[in-house]
């Protein structure tokens, strides 16, 4: 066969494979990790309001216990664009300082590695960031461009680096926003730590998790790093063709936990996604609980809460039934 | 020296004279670990003014160590396995005049490293619309780790060091990797005139450029005609008047100037930042600074 004949059925192979993977219908999900997972839905209808009072009530609903620990905070710093909802809203972050201090963190640092923007001070400037958050300078953390140290092992890789503020944290707390997402259909608590991995080594974008590939990074990571929880910004999400250029979209929720698997595939539902349809989810069971039966739900329930955000056409298929 | 615009040369290599780590390397912050990409630029803002050879000599010395025996270069001594900063240093081995076996072997290593985009499985999932992203695989540019699919600025990076080191090892493959890294950069436009990392349509959606990879494109592009370029030397002096971001203000005047233009300088005040990297692009680009190092001619 020559190579001219062999494109054209190559190609044709991989589109039927592609088609029926796309028409099958996913084997079941795994059951997970023993026990059930709390997770905290809080109401917070705007920015404005007392953002620290909520996040303390969905902090004690999951039982978290900061005492004495060194805690880093990551939030989602993606884009020059204050107009629009594509970063963590700098309210989240203020409030989370406060919180964890008060509730008696060692230490509460915040740290970010961008994907594409490499200026990572003038858009954390841009995002309100600096205004919004005391001694925001003296926090802050470009994890692209940090110290780094090698960790053994991380998807099969002999030594792959990461900022050493990450490594030295005893707690990473997931600043998510809740968005669609155009690669991996909906970026929240779990896909947030990409930021971890440093630009300076693996380039911007971080194409070597692309190569190892986006679900499996993103499972890989939260395997990497255990000592989480997450508070994801659903006050204004985004919709359509997030990450980036989607629409605001108001739910006027926040949503917390230990168990970063079971805060996704909640934040999937209240977005009107079936969890079990979104690959990293569904690669991530054994680290956490995507079963609505094995999350315990704290304080509002999905339902009362639910909102179906816009999916753009390649992601249809993940539409909560 | 004099000050021009407001900004001012010698506050931003002072500062730089004042962080250079002990083992003669940069980091990106002050009393941090060096990383090649900061000590480079540092070395270019510092090249030639008074007093600076040893320290530059220091600096030097550091980054020929980090040369793997593959020929390319680690992007920081705790770091195993070269990068895209291989073409750093074949750059700065031209600025200081300096080609020998070393310099010769981080050629070859450019030579051999193609963005892994333009394999024949990825060229024909491409030609079948089964990726997400609309762009043409046909060129070869360089990722920014071997392996890796190539982007725009380790492309820019490995241009600049090809088009100054042609002279020094001239060959038809080098040739070649330059038109195609041009070849590349061109068929990544984006639909509103400029660059960004490289990706400029996913899923049928146009992406929009960004001020810094738009003026690194313009560095990598130099010597192609005026008529070709018109359009992105507008968008790139639209941007350097409406960038809030500094890192993207000081690669736009470095690449304007460049391109014979007369932008306003990029710093806003004399102090400048902690940022050891922005520093000396701020300086590279003063109309008294040595943005000239990294002018290039057309492709060999």
């Amino acid at each position: 066969m020559t190579r001219r004949q062999f494109i054209p059925l190559a190609g044709i192979a991989a589109t039927a494979g592609y088609a029926s993977l796309k028409l099958q219908k996913p084997p079941k999900v795994p059951d997970g990790p023993a026990g059930n997972s709390a997770v905290a839905i809080v109401r917070a209808r705007s920015y404005s309001e007392d953002l620290v009072s909520h996040m303390l009530e969905g902090v004690r609903q999951c039982g978290l216990d900061v005492r004495g620990k060194r805690v880093l905070l990551k939030p989602n710093l993606v884009e020059f664009d204050s107009a629009t909802v594509i970063n963590t809203d700098a309210s989240i972050i203020a409030a989370a300082v406060e919180l964890f201090h008060r509730l008696g963190a060692s230490e509460v640092k915040i740290g970010e590695g961008p994907g594409h923007r490499r200026d990572t001070l003038d858009l954390a400037d841009d995002a309100g960031y600096r205004s919004t958050i005391p001694k925001f300078e003296s926090l802050f953390t470009d994890l692209n461009r940090d110290d780094v140290a090698a960790v053994h092992g991380f998807a099969g890789e002999p030594e792959f680096y990461f900022a050493k503020t990450v490594l030295a944290a005893d707690l990473i707390v997931s600043l998510a926003k809740m968005k669609t997402h155009h690669w991996a259909g909906a970026t929240l608590s779990m896909k947030n730590f990409f930021g971890l991995v440093p630009g300076s080594i693996y380039g911007w974008p971080k194409n070597k998790l692309h190569y190892i590939g986006i679900p499996e990074s993103v499972v890989e990571l939260n395997r990497t790093f255990r000592n989480t929880f997450a508070i994801v910004d659903g006050v204004i999400g985004m919709e359509g063709n997030g990450p980036i250029q989607g629409t605001p979209k108001h739910s006027g929720v926040l949503v917390m936990g230990s168990d970063l698997v079971a805060v996704d595939a909640t934040c999937c539902r209240i977005m009107g996604i079936d969890p079990e349809k979104v690959d990293y989810l569904r690669m991530a069971a054994d680290l956490g609980h995507v079963h609505p039966g094995r999350i315990e739900q704290r304080g509002e329930t999905v339902a009362s809460v639910q909102s179906n955000f816009a999916l753009i056409e390649e992601f249809q298929h993940l539409r909560l039934a | 020296m004099s000050s021009v615009g407001g900004v001012y040369l010698e506050s931003r290599l002072k500062f730089l004279r004042q962080v250079q780590n002990p083992d003669g390397g940069w980091g990106y912050f002050p009393g941090k670990q060096s990383w090649f990409e900061p000590t480079t630029y540092a070395m270019l803002a510092l090249h030639g003014t008074p007093g600076s050879g040893d320290s530059l000599e220091r600096a030097w010395k550091l980054l020929r160590s980090w040369q793997t025996p593959d020929g390319s270069s680690r992007p920081n001594g705790q770091v195993e396995g070269g990068t895209w900063v291989t073409a750093q240093a074949i750059t700065l081995a031209c600025v200081r005049g300096v080609y020998d076996e070393q310099v010769r072997s981080s050629v070859n290593w450019l030579l051999r490293v193609v963005g892994a985009e333009t394999s024949l499985a990825m060229r024909t999932a491409a030609f079948f619309h089964l990726l997400k992203t609309k762009a043409d695989f046909s060129h070869q540019g360089w990722p920014w780790r071997d392996g890796n699919a190539a982007w725009i600025e380790p492309t820019v990076q490995a241009l600049l060091a090809l088009k100054k080191v042609a002279k020094k090892y001239p060959s038809s493959e080098l040739d070649r990797r330059v038109r195609e890294g041009e070849a590349q950069i061109l068929s990544r436009k984006c639909s509103d005139g400029g660059w960004n990392c490289g990706n400029p349509n996913v899923l049928n959606y146009d992406l929009p450029s960004y001020p810094e990879t738009t003026a690194l494109a313009l560095l990598g592009l130099q010597g192609r005609s005026r008529e070709e370029l018109a359009d992105p030397l507008a968008v790139a002096v639209r941007y350097r008047a409406e960038t809030r971001s500094s890192l993207a203000r000081a690669w736009l005047v470095i690449a304007l100037r460049c391109h014979s233009g007369d932008p306003e300088p990029a710093g806003r005040d004399e102090n400048g930042s902690a940022d050891i990297m922005l520093s000396a692009l701020e300086a590279l680009g003063h109309p008294e600074g040595n943005f000239g190092l990294l002018r290039t001619g057309a492709a060999g």
